[in-house]
């Protein structure tokens, strides 16, 4: 195990990479977390999630846009791929598995990504079906993995108007099973009215909640290192 | 804000061409704050020589904004384009046509492509955008194409409709793709773009100091009305 400064300025890597969206630095980072024996779980959270956040501070001053932003997840899947295979599953209360895609005739996804960015993270085993989606594909492949959570996303009103049928449909057979809804046109009341259990507005707004979201893990593992 | 500096600065590094555009119309809100377009080509063949060379500049160009403080967005040439990363899915946002016409460094020909006076439509190009307020040049807003329309009549597929393009009609289907890929779907030997590129070589812009050009009178550069 590396001693602590070495520890913190590997840390440090990791999520400078992050915020400068510095790909190269985040796997470099990574490798070197990986040689030296550092917790991939610490170097996640502290290190590239720590600099997620900050990205999501940078992004509320107006600092930062969208390019930038994308740029910053790219880094840090950059250095996840890499941490990934030396974690051990987190006990936070929260795991299991996900379905996500675009709904069908939808090809801007880029909230949609940003979403599974965050259960990637989280350390969710992700089932993603992409974009253009067919509606009855999310009810499969709920059944098939029997996931925990369904996300469904849509850029456009025409390719929304089939959501309350996918939510119907899943519900039906799988009561517990949460749907989360997102997309330019949602809005929380449709998501009420639809039976949905949780909508994101846009990417930005998806990226805000996905931090927000991410930051809260951080902070539960915090206390049960804790303790 | 002078672009000429970063304009000496791209041609010395091997760019043929480099304009700056204003683009603002042309953007979605997701990168309405890059209202500069800098337009580079380069007129080698589509090789990976030329796109290194391509991503070279740009990296350049995002440099020298950066030393004054700007934020910028390299649009890669469409051949380099990582479907894996999330950046990718703002590339098409955003097309190298629309800051090469707007940078004055071309209109968009009867073949659908970008076409320059002196290089014609062989050059290989690639976009930063950026938010740094960049004198724009004169942008091209109508075809010179003229009555010319040997491409219209040399496209093996039909797909080439012979409308003239303007700025002010961006709707009007000059190409229609599909029939263009037809004959890409019948050729196994055309691994990459859907294009046969008898459009480009026919083009009398594209022929110019070229050898063929000095033998053949055929080929006739068109009357600019």
């Amino acid at each position: 195990m590396a001693d602590e400064a070495r520890k913190k300025e590997i840390l440090e890597k990791l999520r400078n990479g992050v915020i400068q969206y510095d790909e190269d630095a985040c796997r470099e980072g990574a490798n070197e977390a990986v040689a030296e024996g550092l917790d991939a779980n610490e170097a996640i959270f502290d290190g590239l999630v720590s600099g997620m956040e900050e990205v999501g501070r940078l992004f509320e001053a107006q600092e930062y846009f969208v390019p930038e932003i994308l740029m910053c997840a790219d880094a840090l899947y950059a250095g996840l791929e890499i941490l990934k295979p030396h974690c051990q599953q987190m006990d936070l209360g929260v795991k299991g598995s996900v379905v996500i895609g675009t709904v069908e005739g939808d090809v801007h996804d880029i909230g949609k990504n940003l979403v599974k960015m965050m259960f990637d993270v989280a350390g969710f085993t992700v089932y993603d079906l992409g974009r253009d989606v067919p509606l009855d594909k999310f009810v499969e492949e709920q059944l098939r993995t029997d996931s925990e959570l369904v996300c469904l996303s849509a850029m456009m009103t025409t390719s929304m108007v089939g959501m309350p049928k996918v939510i119907e449909k899943i519900k039906a057979k799988n009561p517990d099973c949460m749907i989360m809804i997102g997309g330019a046109p949602t809005s929380k009341e449709l998501a009420d009215k639809w039976g949905a259990d949780g909508y994101a507005e846009d990417a930005s707004n998806a990226l805000k909640e996905a931090i927000k979201m991410v930051a809260f893990l951080k902070k539960l593992r915090d206390e049960k290192m804790k303790k | 804000m002078n672009a000429d500096p970063l304009k000496q600065l791209l041609r010395a590094e091997g760019a043929t061409l480099v304009g700056v555009g204003d683009v603002t119309k042309a953007l979605s809100k997701e990168i309405s704050h890059l209202n500069r377009g800098i337009a580079i080509a380069v007129n080698r063949s589509l090789r990976r020589e030329t796109v290194e060379l391509l991503i070279r500049l740009q990296g350049l160009a995002e440099g020298w904004l950066r030393a004054k403080g700007h934020r910028s967005l390299s649009i890669p040439p469409d051949s380099d384009r990582r479907q894996d990363k999330m950046i990718t899915k703002l590339y098409k946002l955003f097309c190298h046509k629309t800051a090469a016409t707007c940078a004055g460094l071309g209109w968009i020909g009867k073949n659908g492509l970008i076409i320059n006076e002196q290089y014609g439509s062989k050059m290989t190009w690639a976009t930063v955008l950026t938010d740094a307020p960049l004198r724009a040049d004169q942008p091209y807003v109508k075809s010179l194409c003229g009555d010319c329309d040997l491409c219209v009549a040399h496209c093996p597929s039909g797909a080439l409709k012979g409308h003239l393009w303007s700025l002010g009609n961006p709707l009007r289907e000059i190409v229609s793709y599909d029939k263009c890929r037809t004959l890409k779907s019948g050729r196994t030997s055309l691994k990459e773009k859907p294009n046969c590129g008898f459009c480009v070589t026919v083009c009398p812009y594209s022929r110019q100091g070229t050898r063929e050009n000095s033998k053949s009178s055929q080929f006739v550069k068109p009357a600019v009305s």
